[in-house]
C-alpha cells in the first residue's frame, strides 16, 4: 500500500531530475499506475452532474492551437458564462427535449485505430490495442514524451486515456442558429457536460475551424496572442448571440404577422414566438455583457474653468501596464491614476470653448462580474522591431477589490476572486505555450495543459508571477464576483491543503530521517480535497448509474468496434465511481484490466509512431520556420528602416515644437514626414490587401450609428489605425457576423474621449511606423481621411484646434470622405476590436523612450500600442 | 510572507559540485560584502532629518546542499511541491541591558542603542537629530515602563498556576541551563556545517560591551553578526544545514548575558532548535516534526519566560514548547478543549471564526514533555504573530486576510478582524499597545484598535505590492503621535505619521489611556480585554449556563461563554474608513524587500537574498 502510495506520488509531482531517472526505470517494469492524480482527486466523485461542473477535460492540441485552449477553458469554469452559453438559445417551453439536451454531434475517438480518426488537420494520435504481442522494453526513454514526469508524457497519457471526443463536423442547431463562433463554443461545452466521463480529451477541431474561418489572422500555426484571442471570442458571441436574437424577431415578427390567428395550429409559429418572447423577457442577448461588461469613466477636469466632464465607456476587461515589483492592485491603481493633459495633448472644454490644460482619471463605475485583467507583458523593444517580454515579479493576490471605482459605483467594495490564470511560458511574444490554472467549484485548483489535467496546489497559482526560471508568467488574470461570506465559507474548508504542502514539505526534506513520510503526505493529499459529503454517500448510485447508463453522446460510427474500451471504461474508477475507500480494488482492478507488459509496449509503438511523426513534423517546421524567419527578416529590415526615419522626424519635430512655435515651420515639417511616410508606405505596399476587406464593414459602420456611443473624431482615428489591419486580412471573407462581432466590441470598448488631434498626431509621429504595416491599405481610402485630419493636425502642436476629442459637428460635415472611410478600416479583424476594446493606458516603455523628445500626448503612447500589435501580427501571418 | 526562494544567483547548469577542477565557480557567495553606496539616490528626507545609506552588508546566500538535486532546466509547470522560504530576517540583541525584569519591554534593547555610539553619526545634522529623539524617548519609555508595571501587577505571567510548569531550580540563578548537544562536533544529518570564525573568542572579548548583535536567517544559512565589529561582515558564526530552511527566529531577552545567548530557530520542516551561540550548544525540538510537521513562519520567546517560547506553524496551529523539555507524540487532549464541544451546532464542523481550539491547554496537567500548549487557529497558514507590550495579547495574522487578537494567558480568541482582501503577512503592535498595524496582500497596511468598535482605524496606501513586515519606530513615538515603518515586495520603504487627532474619526475615550487595551476601561461590547485584567470579578458575570468549565481552572472557563461575542467583524467599506499616505515611500534596494527593524538612530531593512542595510539617520 505504501509503495503504491509512493509511487503515485512519484507520478503525480514532477518530482527532481534524479528522481525522474529513477523513476523513469521503475515505469518500465511496473504496470503504469492507472490513476493520475485527476483521478484519485475524482475516485469517488459521486453522479455526474448536470451543470457540468465535475468535467475536466483537456483540450487537444492542432499546433500552436494552446491560446485556445487555455482560453476556452477559463470561459468554461466560470460558471455563469458555461451556463448561459449551454442554455442559449433557450429551450423552446413545448419542446425541452429539443432544447439544451439536444446531442452534440460527437465522435468518440476509437481509441484502438490510429486511421480511425480522420480529421484533418489534427496530428493523429495512434493509439495501441492493449494485448498485443508482447515486446521487451527496448529503447531507453530518451524523448521527452517519454519521461513520466514531463508534460509531454503526460499529454499523451491522457490522449490514450480517452475517452477522445472528436468535435469535427458541423453540427446543426435545432434552433436553427447559423454555425458560428458562439455555436463551436457551445458545442464544446455541451461535449463536455453530455459526456458520461468526467475527464478525457475533446478534440475543438470544429470550433477552430469556425474561429479560423472568420478570423485570417489566426489562419495559421504560428503562436498567437491569447489575449487577442480571448476579445476576439468574445466579441463574436455577442456578435452572434445578437444576430441570432434579431434573426428570431424578425422571424417572429414575420410569423406573428402572418399567422396571428393561426397561432394554436401551428406549433412551429408558436415555439419561434415562444422563443422570441422569452428571449426579450428574459433580457436574452444581454448575458455576455452582463457577465464580462463593465462601464469606465473617464473624468476630466479642466484646469482653466474646473468643470468636470465625464465620459462613459464599456470595457470587456482591462489592460494594465505593469511596473516592476508591484501588484496587480497598483498597477491598476496606476491604470486609474491621474494624468494631465496638456501640451499637445490638450482637452477640448466645452465650457471655456477652447483646448485647455486638464486633468483626466479613469475610474470603474460599473464592475464586471468577470473582471479579466490583462498583463501588458510584450512591450516592444526600443527599436521596435519586434515585441518583448517583460519578466517583472507582478503579484496577484487570490481575491481583490478595486479600489478605483466612482463615488457612484453600485457596490464599490466587490469582492473577486481569482479562478483562472492564463500562463505564458516563453521568452517572447512570437514563441511559447499558453496554459490554464483554473480555480473549479469544489475540486480546488487545476492545471489545464492542452490534453493533459492534473490538480494543483493553490500555491501553484503563484508561481507565476514573473520571476521565477522557466518564464512562465501570468498573463491574464480572471476575477470573478464573490462574496465574503462565500469566501469564508471557502477558508473554513479549505486550508486542509496547504496542510498537506507542508506536511509534503517537511517530508521532502527530511526523508533521510523518516523515510515512510511521502505515504501520509499522499493520503492527506487525497482527504484534503474538499468533497461535498453528499457525494461520497452517492458513490453507490453513481456506480449503478454508469453500468447502466448508455453513453448521452451521439456516437457516430466509431470504425473500431467499442466493447474493448467500453469495458474498461466500465470498471475505470471515474466513470463509475467505486465505493470509497476503494484504492487498493481500484488498484487490482486496473491491473486486472491493464497488463503491464501490454503498457510497455504499446508505449513502444506509440514511440516508433510518434518518432516518425516527429521527423516529418520537424521537416515542416523547419520549412515553416525557415519560411517564417526569412519573412521576418525582411520585415524587420524594413521596419527598422522605417522606424528610424519615424524617430527621427520625430526628434526633428520635437525641436520644432520647443524652439518655435510657428506654423509655418511646423507645416513645412508635416509635409516633408508626410512626404516621407506615403513612400514609405508604398514601398511596402502589396496592392491585393485592402479591396478584400471591404465587405462587412457597412453594417459595421451601421452598428456604430446604432449604439451612438462614440463621436466620430474617434471613430476617424480609429478607423485609421484599423486600416493599418485590413492587409492582414487578404481575402478575408466578408462574414458579417464577423464584422458585427468586430462592430460590437468595438462599440463597447472603444475609447471615445482621446483627442482626436493627438491621435492623428501619433500616427503622423509614427507614421512611417504604422506605414510599414499599412502596405495593404488602398491610399485613396487613408488619404481622406488621414489627409483631412492630418492637415488639421498636421500642424498639431500649434494649431490642433479643431480636431477635438468631442469632434464637433462642423468637422464630421467638412469631411464627406470621413463616412465612406470608415467602413472599409472597419473590417480589420477583431484585434484591433479588442486593442480598441481594451482601455490601454501609456505604454511605459514608450512613454520613457519619448520623453527625451516631448512628453508625448496620450494618444501617441495609446495608438503606439496599436502598432506594436500590428507589427505582430504582421510578423504573423508573414508565414 | 513565506515567498519562494529567490532565483539562484550561481548558474543553475553548472552543478556546483562534482565539476571538474579548475573550473571557476564565481557565483557562488561565500563571504558577506560589506559596502557603502552613496549618493542622492541613497538618501531620503523626513521631518526629522536626513537618512543616508550608511552600510549595505551582503550576506552570502548559500547555494543548495550538495545532496540535494540542482534544479537543471526547471519545469516552470512542475507541481513538486515548493519548501517554504523566508526573506532575510534579522534579529538584533544588545547585552547591556539589565535581564532580570521579567516586565522587561520588547523594545527594551532597542532603547539601549539609544545611548551607544553603535553607528557613529555622519554628520552635524545627524548627531542633533539623535540628541533631540533621545531626549523625547526617555520621556516615552518612562511613561511606558510605569503603564506596563501597572498592567503587569495585575496579569499573571504566562503558565503561572501550573506548577508544572516552573523551571526546575537552580543552584546559580545565574548560571544558566546550556543545550545538550556540541554543535561543531555535532554529526547530525540535519546539520551540514559550522564554522566559527577563528578568532570567536578574542572578538567576544573585545568588543564592546553595548555593541549590538545580529542574527540572521539566510534561507539554510544561519549567522550570528557583530554589528559594532568593525569586521562586521565576518560572521561570528554561521551555521549552514542540510536541507531545511531557517525561517525564523528569536532570541531570549530575558535569559541574554555576555555568557548566555538563548536562540530558537524554527525551520520549513517544522523542526525548532535551540541554540546557545557562546557554548555552540544546541538541542532538536520537534524533532522530524513530531509534534507539528508544518513550517515554522514565526518563532518567538514568550514575554517573561525563561524556557517557553512560542511558535506558529503553517497549519495554522499555534505550539508553545518549553526548550528543556523532550518532544512526545502529541494528540489533542479533550479535557483542555472545552469549546470544541460546545461549538459543535449539530453538524460537527469546527468554526473557527468564533475561538481557537485549545487542542492542549497551558494548564494541563500533563507538562512532562513539549508541547506545553497547542492552539488550533484556522487551517490557514498563519503568516505572523506578534506579543503585545504589555504581555497579554496576541496579533495573530494568517494567509486568509484575518487579524486574531487572542488573551493568549486565557487562550482565549478575543477579536477576529479581516483585511480589505488578501491575506495578511506580518503584524505589529503600537509601543504602547494600543494599536495594531497589519500589512498584506492588498497592499494596505491596516491601523487597528482592538478596543474600538469599529476597529479599523486607517488603511494606509503607499505601497506598490504586498507589504512584507511592519514595525513601530519606538523613539518616534509619543502618546499621539505614532511613526511606523513598512517595507514590502516593491522594494520600498515606507515611514507613516499617525496620530489620534490626524484620524477623522473622534474617539475620546481612548486618547488618554495609556499603555495596553487590558488597562482600558473599555465599555464596547467588542472589547473583553479589560475583564480579564480582573477576570475574577467579571469572568463570572460573562458565563452562559451552558458553558462546562473545563477542569483547568476558572480563568479558562471565564472565556467559554464569549463565543458568541466573537463574531468575525465585517470588512469596513473603503467609504467609510480613513485613509493615510505614508510621509516616505521610497525604493530602498533592487531586491524584495522582507524585514524591517529599528535602531535609535537608523533604520535597518533586510531583502530576500540576505542583503541587510542600514540606513542611519
Amino acid at each position: 500500500m505504501a509503495g503504491f502510495f509512493q509511487k503515485l506520488k512519484g507520478s503525480g509531482s514532477g518530482v527532481s531530475k534524479s528522481d525522474n531517472t529513477a523513476s523513469a526505470k521503475n515505469k518500465k517494469e511496473e504496470p503504469q499506475p492507472d490513476l493520475t492524480p485527476l483521478e484519485k482527486l475524482l475516485h469517488n466523485a459521486g453522479p455526474i452532474r448536470e451543470d457540468g461542473s465535475d468535467k475536466f477535460f483537456g483540450l487537444e492540441n492542432f499546433g500552436n492551437t494552446c491560446y485556445c485552449n487555455s482560453i476556452v477553458q477559463a470561459l468554461y469554469h466560470s460558471e455563469q458564462f458555461r451556463e448561459h452559453v449551454v442554455n442559449y438559445p433557450p429551450p423552446l417551453p413545448g419542446n425541452e427535449s429539443n432544447g439544451t439536451n439536444w446531442k452534440v454531434n460527437v465522435t468518440v475517438r476509437p481509441p484502438v485505430q490510429a486511421e480511425a480518426n480522420g480529421n484533418a488537420t489534427g496530428p493523429s494520435k495512434p493509439r495501441q490495442s492493449f494485448g498485443g504481442p508482447q515486446l521487451p522494453p527496448a529503447v531507453p526513454p530518451l524523448r521527452p514524451e517519454d519521461k513520466p514526469d514531463s508534460p509531454e508524457y503526460k499529454k499523451k497519457q491522457a490522449m490514450l486515456r480517452g475517452p477522445v471526443l472528436d468535435l469535427a463536423q458541423e453540427n446543426v442547431d435545432p434552433s436553427g442558429m447559423e454555425e458560428c463562433t458562439f455555436t463551436g463554443l457551445r458545442d464544446i461545452f455541451r461535449a463536455m457536460i453530455h459526456s458520461q466521463s468526467r475527464t478525457g480529451v475533446i478534440s475543438p477541431q470544429r470550433f477552430l475551424d469556425i474561429f479560423k474561418r472568420n478570423n485570417e489572422m489566426f489562419r495559421n500555426s504560428m503562436h498567437q496572442d491569447a489575449h487577442e484571442f480571448y476579445g476576439i471570442v468574445l466579441n463574436d458571441v455577442i456578435a452572434n448571440v445578437e444576430a441570432n436574437a434579431k434573426r428570431m424577431q424578425e422571424l417572429a415578427d414575420s410569423k406573428s404577422d402572418n399567422d396571428l390567428s393561426q397561432t394554436e395550429d401551428t406549433p412551429l409559429a408558436a415555439r419561434t414566438q415562444d422563443a422570441a418572447g422569452l428571449m426579450t423577457r428574459s433580457t436574452g442577448t444581454g448575458w455576455v455583457h452582463d457577465i464580462f461588461e463593465g462601464v469606465l469613466t473617464s473624468e476630466t477636469r479642466c484646469l482653466t474653468c474646473e468643470t468636470a466632464s465625464q465620459r462613459d465607456e464599456t470595457f470587456l476587461d482591462l489592460s494594465i501596464d505593469l511596473e516592476e515589483h508591484s501588484s496587480v492592485t497598483a498597477c491598476l491603481l496606476n491604470f486609474s491614476a491621474e494624468e494631465m493633459l496638456c501640451e499637445r495633448n490638450k482637452f477640448h472644454c466645452d465650457h471655456c470653448g477652447g483646448l485647455q490644460e486638464a486633468e483626466k482619471r479613469m475610474k470603474v463605475k460599473k464592475l464586471p462580474k468577470v473582471l479579466a485583467l490583462h498583463l501588458k507583458r510584450f512591450k516592444y523593444t526600443e527599436d521596435y522591431s519586434r515585441l518583448q517580454k517583460l519578466f517583472h515579479r507582478v503579484v496577484y493576490p487570490y481575491h481583490l477589490r478595486m479600489f478605483m471605482t466612482t463615488d457612484d459605483a453600485e457596490d464599490p467594495d466587490r469582492m473577486y476572486e481569482l479562478y483562472a490564470v492564463v500562463v505564458h511560458i516563453g521568452g517572447n511574444a512570437y514563441h511559447g505555450h499558453y496554459v490554464a490554472v483554473i480555480k473549479t467549484k469544489d475540486r480546488g485548483w487545476l492545471l489545464f495543459d492542452d490534453e493533459m489535467v492534473e490538480p494543483v496546489d493553490k500555491h501553484f497559482v503563484r508561481n507565476f508571477f514573473g520571476d521565477k526560471p522557466g518564464m512562465a508568467c501570468a498573463y491574464v488574470l480572471f476575477y470573478q464576483e464573490t462574496t465574503f461570506e462565500k469566501v469564508r465559507e471557502e477558508m473554513d474548508v479549505e486550508g486542509l491543503d496547504q496542510v498537506k504542502l507542508a506536511t509534503q514539505t517537511a517530508d521532502s526534506a527530511t526523508t533521510t530521517e523518516l523515510p515512510n513520510g511521502s505515504s501520509t503526505a499522499v493520503l492527506s493529499k487525497l482527504n484534503s480535497q474538499p468533497l461535498s459529503p453528499v457525494d461520497e454517500n452517492e458513490t453507490l448510485a453513481a456506480l449503478d448509474q454508469a453500468r447502466s447508463a448508455p453513453p448521452e453522446i451521439d456516437v457516430t460510427t466509431p470504425s473500431a468496434p467499442l466493447p474493448a474500451p467500453l469495458s474498461v471504461s466500465e470498471v475505470h474508477p471515474l466513470v463509475a465511481a467505486p465505493p470509497p475507500g476503494s484504492a487498493v480494488m481500484t488498484e487490482a482492478d486496473q491491473a486486472a484490466t491493464v497488463p503491464p507488459k501490454t503498457k510497455a509496449q504499446l508505449a513502444k509503438e506509440k514511440k516508433e509512431l510518434k518518432a516518425r511523426e516527429k521527423v516529418e513534423e520537424k521537416a515542416r517546421k523547419a520549412a515553416e520556420k525557415e519560411q517564417a524567419r526569412l519573412a521576418a527578416k525582411e520585415r524587420t529590415e524594413a521596419q527598422r528602416k522605417r522606424s528610424e526615419a519615424a524617430r527621427l522626424e520625430r526628434e526633428q519635430l520635437a525641436q520644432v515644437l520647443k524652439e518655435s512655435k510657428q506654423m509655418a515651420e511646423e507645416e513645412e515639417k508635416r509635409r516633408r514626414r508626410e512626404a516621407g511616410t506615403t513612400t514609405t508606405t508604398d514601398t511596402a505596399t502589396s496592392s491585393d490587401g485592402g479591396v478584400g476587406s471591404g465587405g462587412g464593414g457597412d453594417s459595421e459602420h451601421e452598428q456604430h450609428h446604432r449604439h451612438g456611443l462614440f463621436n466620430r473624431a474617434g471613430r476617424t482615428s480609429k478607423s485609421m489605425t484599423r486600416k493599418s489591419f485590413a492587409f492582414l486580412h487578404i481575402g478575408q471573407n466578408t462574414d458579417e457576423n464577423k464584422g458585427g462581432g468586430g462592430a460590437g466590441g468595438d462599440v463597447k470598448g472603444y475609447k471615445t474621449d482621446r483627442s482626436e488631434a493627438s491621435e492623428d498626431g501619433i500616427a503622423k509621429g509614427e507614421g512611417s511606423l504604422l506605414g510599414t504595416k499599412e502596405n495593404g491599405m488602398p491610399h485613396n481610402s487613408q488619404h481622406p481621411k488621414n489627409g483631412t485630419s492630418n492637415g488639421a493636425n498636421g500642424s498639431n502642436s500649434s494649431n490642433s484646434s479643431n480636431s477635438t476629442g468631442n469632434g464637433t459637428p462642423a468637422k464630421k460635415a467638412s469631411n464627406p470622405f470621413l463616412v465612406r472611410a470608415i467602413p472599409r478600416s472597419e473590417t480589420a479583424p477583431g484585434a484591433v476590436d479588442q486593442l480598441r476594446r481594451t482601455p490601454d493606458k501609456h505604454d511605459r516603455e514608450k512613454e520613457r523612450d519619448s520623453k527625451e523628445i516631448q512628453k508625448p500626448p496620450l494618444k501617441e503612447r495609446f495608438s503606439f500600442g496599436l502598432g506594436r500589435k500590428k507589427s505582430s501580427k504582421f510578423l504573423s501571418s508573414a508565414s | 510572507m513565506f515567498v519562494l526562494p529567490p532565483p539562484p544567483r550561481y548558474s543553475t547548469t553548472a552543478g556546483h559540485n562534482g565539476l571538474p577542477p579548475g573550473t571557476a565557480l564565481p557565483m557562488i557567495e561565500t563571504n558577506n560584502i560589506l559596502s557603502n553606496p552613496s549618493g542622492p539616490e541613497y538618501q531620503f528626507l523626513v521631518g526629522e532629518g536626513l537618512y543616508v545609506l550608511k552600510e549595505d552588508l551582503h550576506l552570502a546566500t548559500p547555494p543548495p546542499h550538495p545532496s540535494e538535486t540542482p534544479l537543471a532546466n526547471p519545469n516552470p509547470l512542475s507541481t513538486a511541491p515548493q519548501s517554504a522560504t523566508a526573506g532575510t530576517r534579522l534579529t538584533l540583541l544588545n547585552l547591556d541591558v539589565n535581564p532580570l525584569s521579567p516586565a522587561i519591554y520588547r523594545t527594551a534593547s532597542r532603547s539601549d542603542g539609544a545611548h551607544g555610539g553603535v553607528q557613529e553619526s555622519p554628520d552635524e545634522r545627524q548627531s542633533s537629530t539623535d540628541l533631540r529623539e533621545s531626549s523625547s524617548d526617555a520621556g516615552r519609555m518612562s511613561s511606558v515602563d510605569n503603564s506596563l508595571f501597572r498592567a503587569n501587577t495585575n496579569t499573571p505571567a504566562f503558565g503561572e498556576g501550573n506548577t508544572l510548569l516552573a523551571p526546575a531550580a537552580q543552584k546559580d540563578p545565574n548560571k544558566r541551563r546550556k543545550p545538550k548537544n556540541n554543535m561543531t562536533k555535532s554529526n547530525s544529518s540535519f546539520i551540514s556545517r559550522v564554522i566559527n570564525h577563528e578568532s570567536l573568542p578574542k572578538r567576544l572579548q573585545e568588543r564592546a560591551r553595548d555593541g549590538l548583535f545580529a542574527f540572521a536567517n539566510i534561507n539554510r544559512a544561519f549567522q550570528w553578526l557583530d554589528l559594532s565589529s568593525p569586521t562586521k561582515a565576518e560572521y561570528l558564526t554561521k551555521i549552514l544545514f542540510t536541507k531545511a530552511h531557517c525561517l525564523c527566529h528569536d532570541v531570549n531577552k530575558l535569559t541574554k548575558s555576555a555568557t548566555h545567548i538563548d536562540v530558537v530557530m524554527g525551520f520549513s520542516t517544522g523542526e525548532i532548535i535551540w541554540w546557545e551561540p557562546i557554548s555552540q550548544r544546541y538541542t532538536r525540538l520537534n524533532k522530524n516534526g513530531s509534534i507539528n510537521g508544518t513550517p515554522v513562519s514565526q518563532i518567538e520567546w514568550i514575554p517573561g519566560a525563561e524556557n517557553l517560547f512560542l511558535a506558529s506553524h503553517m497549519d495554522g496551529t499555534l505550539v508553545v514548547y518549553d526548550k528543556e523539555k523532550e518532544d512526545s507524540i502529541f494528540a489533542p487532549e479533550d479535557e483542555g478543549n472545552p469549546r470544541a464541544s460546545g461549538d459543535t451546532n449539530g453538524t460537527g464542523r469546527v468554526n473557527y471564526t468564533s475561538q481557537i481550539y485549545v487542542h492542549k491547554s497551558v494548564h494541563s496537567r500533563n507538562q512532562k514533555a513539549n508541547p506545553v500548549a497547542v492552539w488550533k487557529l484556522s487551517n490557514q497558514r498563519i503568516n505572523a504573530f506578534a506579543f503585545s507590550p504589555d504581555n497579554q495579547h496576541l496579533a495573530v495574522v494568517s494567509e486568509d486576510g484575518t487579524l486574531r487578537i487572542i488573551d493568549y494567558l486565557k487562550e482565549a480568541l478575543l477579536d477576529l478582524h479581516y483585511s480589505y482582501y488578501g491575506g495578511l503577512t506580518c503584524v505589529c503592535w503600537s509601543p504602547d499597545g494600543k494599536y495594531v498595524v497589519t500589512g498584506g496582500q492588498d497592499d494596505v497596511i491596516s491601523i487597528w484598535c482592538p478596543s474600538e468598535s469599529p476597529a479599523l482605524i486607517a488603511r494606509c496606501q503607499g505601497h506598490h505590492s504586498w507589504v512584507t513586515s511592519v514595525a513601530f519606530d519606538p523613539w518616534r513615538c509619543d502618546e499621539r503621535n505614532y511613526r511606523f515603518g513598512s517595507v514590502g515586495e516593491d522594494r520600498r520603504l515606507c515611514l507613516w505619521d499617525f496620530s489620534v487627532g490626524m484620524l477623522h474619526r473622534p474617539r475620546a475615550a481612548s486618547v488618554r489611556q495609556r499603555g495596553s487595551i487590558s488597562s482600558r476601561p473599555g465599555v464596547s461590547p467588542l472589547h473583553r480585554a479589560e475583564t480579564f485584567a480582573t477576570a475574577g470579578t467579571s469572568g463570572s458575570g460573562r458565563l452562559r449556563s451552558d458553558s462546562n468549565l473545563s477542569s483547568s481552572g476558572a480563568p479558562l472557563g471565564a472565556a467559554d461563554g464569549e463565543r458568541e461575542r466573537v463574531l468575525p467583524h465585517p470588512v469596513e467599506p473603503r467609504a467609510t474608513t480613513a485613509t493615510l499616505p505614508p510621509v516616505l515611500s521610497k525604493t530602498v534596494d533592487d531586491d524584495v524587500l522582507c524585514w524591517l527593524g529599528f535602531t535609535s538612530d537608523a533604520i535597518l531593512t533586510s531583502c530576500k537574498n540576505g542583503k541587510q542595510s542600514q540606513s542611519p539617520t
